[in-house]
């Protein structure tokens, strides 16, 4: 234990203070740094501030106006996703085990980090009074300092003794998600928290009475909880089926469509259109794929497939600009795309069989969630979108990545097309795109686009926002993905060639995959700029996460009377952003260590 | 290989899938609007969609407000309230949109929304250039300034006294160029500290790096009744250096329309002179005032229907919303804003509201 004291201290003194200069920064550093989060603590524990504020408008923060009795389809849609996390996880559980040690480890961490604030936090702090004096009051007394400290500093010592101790304990890396999660949860039910209470007057009762936290937001945490353990296990029981990772894949990727589509929106469907209009398109497009299918190696049809697939496109041409049914212009451009494909995979009776059951379910899925979208929402609220607060700032991005990604890919791909008229629209159009502020893109959508659309067609505000959105990072996508094909060797297109493989199975089997593993960190950061800069829809009067707690929150007056309470409501809302983000970044960070990147 | 191109190909249909969500919705959306337009007055666009489009502020204390619960409130609000019941017979039938001061107009020439009630001050520019009109002034509020009674300011203090002290405002706004004007015109010499929006300007005065504060007067009370615990901050001069009337706005040559708004506003107005509240709408004695009896629909209606009203919506403003008065209290005296001895008040008590005959 000596020995590992003095190993530290050589290395801090090694790496703090090697130098008169190097000493005199870490000082001022470390002064520095400590002021800070002094001010902070002291800031956020003054009797000025109404952390209620925050408290009482999570449900505006989340859904902002979706009505009560249809809160089940948001918890539905938060346990879906963990239900699918749980999922993954049991799949993919990984057979790291982490030492008892190292548990033991980080939990003296987190405790020497209580320690640290604890001793740091003033125990006076002042704020500006209204009418400009300095008022300074105690807020962190002694005794709770000591009440923190004592019992804090007994388990750290514990837990550092703990790791000298020959327990050889190991515990799997994936179980410990659910114990981490499991603290908050359980916690759920033991917490008091101070809430609104109004008295008959309809007047905010002051001090706020301490109280549970409401069974409306602690049982269905605990519901999803449970579920999300149940998965778990069903995930590392199904681990061993064959193709249970493409499938969890495709689930992840429907995921969203669905909630957006169905279960977030309630969608009001109208019978006669489903039985008039979805099912014949259906039908046809199934018999039409079944056709080429089974015929597409016939010897006779071989001769003409070239003329059946020129039509083919025609005819898409022609259908996605005429007054057709979305579905049948979704179809039509899918059979096209499947056209090129199937003559190369129905090879064989069983590769046949299983094309008829991928274009059968593809089919199936597209009619069930377009009608889903289409349909008219049956959520009413009072204002002009059923987005709002955090489930706007998840759509933005997640539609946002959704589009703009393989948008993005398109657009790289063209700029380096050899056709030049491909090439110029390409490059002209991520030229354009990525040379005006997305400000300018947001004002354009909003104001704008409305004029140069055909007379009388009007776009949903949100949906023309996706729309400059979609274009946006996609140029910024392409342009990293360009980067990305720029570091291919030219020595692998030549050797796709040689194999003798279609340009599109060069692009897709050989290219892509290495151009994109190349780029992943600047993608990440795409992804994440994407997320924040969804909060810039403010400007046009849709109101995401941000604005809630800037703008509207600020402003409820009577009976809670929040006026000016806003600074609380932006630390929250930056801790809320900080905490996505940076799992997104973390998260990104392993994938690139799995995937060898930098070191390879 | 195979597996591979069908799971692109099906990754492929599922983005299409994406697009096509949204696109359609919008298509369905678009075949709805080109319907609405082919020559239709407003009115008959909102009978025919169900609901009213109302715009409203993004946030402003005792004018619009958004609740916990996503709910709207406000003295606006409650306006747009009271135009979907004279419409619909139904309060409840209104979707807001929430606009920015910079997009406000562009919203409703481009038809985004039927009628605009937003704290916006009536210009003869506005009223002229931009395809507006403006309703009858709901609230008559004026730029004045705050500053502290400490610092030897009080509510009788005029703008001479504020020559050498530092006035916060916010940026590029009327609000910066009326304080310029007015002090250049005593002959105050002041220094202006312009800041992005007005809490950031309270915020600055709270904090003592400038003397007075300056915006309209609505928003100074409101924020002395919630920060001033002291009775510091005394708001001057008594007659705002400007005129800022606030009103609903609505696009020009719909004259059926503009109607509607205005007498839904003297409708309100009109109730409030002869005392009928929701509270007493019911048991009110309409054979001792037949103006009332009138606007009301309680005898033929003819008033109403001859502006493609049902007899009763004026009846279902009062019944539903209330009178002016009440609409004002509700929203406005927790406050600290009061009708009483201001331009608020009713004419025959001094004050500027004031309702043409119901006849």
């Amino acid at each position: 234990m000596v020995d590992l004291i003095k190993k530290n201290a050589k290395s801090l003194q090694e790496s703090l203070f090697s130098s008169v200069g190097s000493a005199v920064l870490t000082v001022a550093t470390t002064y520095l740094v400590i002021n800070f989060f002094r001010g902070m603590l002291g800031f956020a524990l003054t009797s000025d501030k109404d952390w209620l504020a925050v408290l009482n408008n999570m449900q505006l923060y989340m859904v902002q106006a979706y009505p009560e009795e249809d809160f089940i389809r948001v918890w539905l849609s938060v346990g879906l996703t963990f239900v699918l996390a749980g999922l993954s996880i049991g799949i993919w559980r990984s057979d790291d085990r982490v030492k008892s040690s190292q548990v033991f480890n980080s939990f003296f961490k987190g405790g020497l980090g209580v320690l640290f604030f604890t001793i740091i936090a003033p125990t006076n702090a002042s704020f500006m009074g209204n009418d400009g004096s300095v008022i300074t009051e105690e807020v962190f007394s002694m005794d709770t300092r000591l009440g923190i400290l004592i019992p804090v500093a007994v388990f750290c010592v514990i837990f550092f003794s703990i790791r000298f101790t020959n327990i050889k304990f190991t515990v799997n890396s994936s179980d410990m998600v659910f114990f981490y999660l499991f603290i908050p949860v359980a916690l759920l039910w033991f917490v008091k928290l101070p809430t609104i209470q109004l008295d008959q007057n309809n007047e905010r009762i002051i001090p706020d009475p301490v109280m549970p936290i409401a069974d409306t937001t602690k049982i269905p945490w605990t519901v999803i909880f449970v579920s999300f353990l149940l998965s778990y296990f069903i995930g590392m029981y199904l681990k061993n089926i064959k193709s249970i990772k493409s499938i969890m894949s495709l689930s992840w990727f429907l995921l969203p469509l669905l909630i957006f589509s169905w279960i977030f929106k309630k969608p009001q469907i109208d019978m006669s259109v489903v039985l008039g209009s979805d099912l014949p398109i259906f039908g046809v497009f199934l018999l039409w794929g079944f056709l080429v299918i089974t015929f597409v190696n016939n010897s006779i049809f071989k001769k003409y497939y070239s003329t059946y697939l020129g039509v083919t496109f025609l005819l898409t041409l022609v259908g996605v600009f005429s007054g057709l049914p979305m579905l049948a212009k979704t179809c039509l451009l899918l059979i096209a795309l499947f056209s090129v494909v199937v003559p190369a995979v129905s090879t064989s009776s069983q590769g046949k069989r299983s094309l008829l059951i991928v274009w059968a379910v593809a089919l199936v899925t597209l009619t069930f969630l377009l009608r889903g979208g289409a349909s008219d929402t049956g959520i009413v609220v009072p204002g002009s979108s059923i987005f709002g607060g955090f489930s706007l700032t998840w759509l933005l991005a997640i539609f946002g990545t959704y589009v703009s990604f393989p948008l993005g890919v398109l657009l790289a791909l063209g700029r380096n097309s050899k056709l030049p008229i491909i090439r110029i629209v390409c490059t002209g159009i991520i030229e354009l795109t990525r040379s005006v502020p997305y400000i300018t893109w947001l004002f354009f959508a909003s104001v704008t686009l409305a004029v140069f659309l055909p007379a009388g067609v009007e776009f949903n505000l949100i949906v023309r926002v996706l729309m400059v959105t979609a274009f946006f990072s996609g140029a910024y996508f392409a342009e990293n993905i360009r980067g990305g094909l720029q570091s291919i060797p030219k020595g692998q297109y030549e050797a796709a060639d040689a194999i003798g493989m279609s340009p599109f199975q060069k692009i897709s089997l050989i290219i892509m995959p290495q151009a994109l593993r190349a780029v992943i960190p600047t993608l990440v950061s795409s992804a994440i700029t994407a997320f924040k800069d969804s909060s810039l829809v403010t400007i046009i009067g849709l109101f995401d996460f941000l604005t809630i707690g800037k703008t509207v929150i600020g402003n409820q007056s009577i009976p809670v009377n929040f006026v000016g309470h806003d600074r609380e409501n932006l630390i929250f809302v930056a801790i809320v952003y900080w905490i996505f983000t940076f799992t997104l970044s973390r998260r990104s960070m392993k994938v690139e260590k799995k995937l060898g990147l930098g070191e390879r | 290989m195979n597996k591979k191109a069908i799971v692109f190909l099906l990754v492929f249909a599922m983005v299409i899938v994406a697009c096509g969500d949204t696109t359609e919705e919008a298509a369905v959306e678009a075949t709805e609007e080109e319907h609405d337009h082919e020559g239709e007055s407003t009115l008959e666009q909102v009978q025919e969609r169900g609901f009213l489009k109302c715009g409203v502020s993004t946030g402003a204390t005792g004018f619009t407000e958004v609740g916990d619960d996503g709910s709207y409130s406000g003295f606006d609000v409650d306006y747009c309230y009271a135009v979907a019941a004279a419409v619909f017979g139904d309060y409840s039938k209104v979707e807001f949109k929430q606009l920015t001061a910079a997009e406000r107009f562009t919203a409703l020439s481009a038809g985004e929304i039927d009628v605009l009630i937003r704290n916006t001050t009536w210009t003869q520019s506005r009223d002229t250039e931009l395809g507006n009109d403006f309703g009858p002034t709901t609230y008559f509020d004026g730029q004045q300034l705050m500053g502290r009674v400490s610092d030897g300011l009080s509510s009788s203090s005029t703008l001479a006294d504020i020559d050498g002290l530092r006035v916060c405002t916010n940026a590029g706004t009327t609000t910066e160029k009326n304080i310029t004007e007015g002090a250049g015109l005593v002959g105050a010499t002041i220094e202006l500290v312009t800041v992005e929006a007005f809490s950031e300007a309270i915020d600055k005065f709270i904090a003592g790096e400038c003397d007075i504060v300056t915006t309209d007067g609505s928003g100074l009370v409101g924020r002395r009744a919630v920060n001033d615990a002291l009775n510091d901050w005394a708001i001057f001069p008594q007659s705002p250096i400007s005129k800022e009337p606030l009103g609903p706005t609505y696009r020009s040559n719909d004259s059926q329309w503009a109607d509607i708004i205005n007498w839904v506003v003297y409708a309100t107005i009109i109730a409030d002179e002869y005392g009928v509240t929701r509270a007493n709408i019911d048991s009110f004695d309409y054979d001792a005032a037949p103006e009332m009896g009138r606007l009301f629909g309680k005898n033929d209606g003819e008033l109403q229907t001859k502006m493609g009203l049902s007899a009763d919506a004026y009846y279902n403003v009062v019944k539903q919303i209330g009178n002016y008065d009440e609409i004002f209290s509700r929203n406005l005296n927790p406050l600290g804003l009061y009708r009483e001895g201001g331009a608020n008040a009713r004419w025959t008590e001094g004050g500027l509201v004031y309702a043409p005959p119901a006849r």
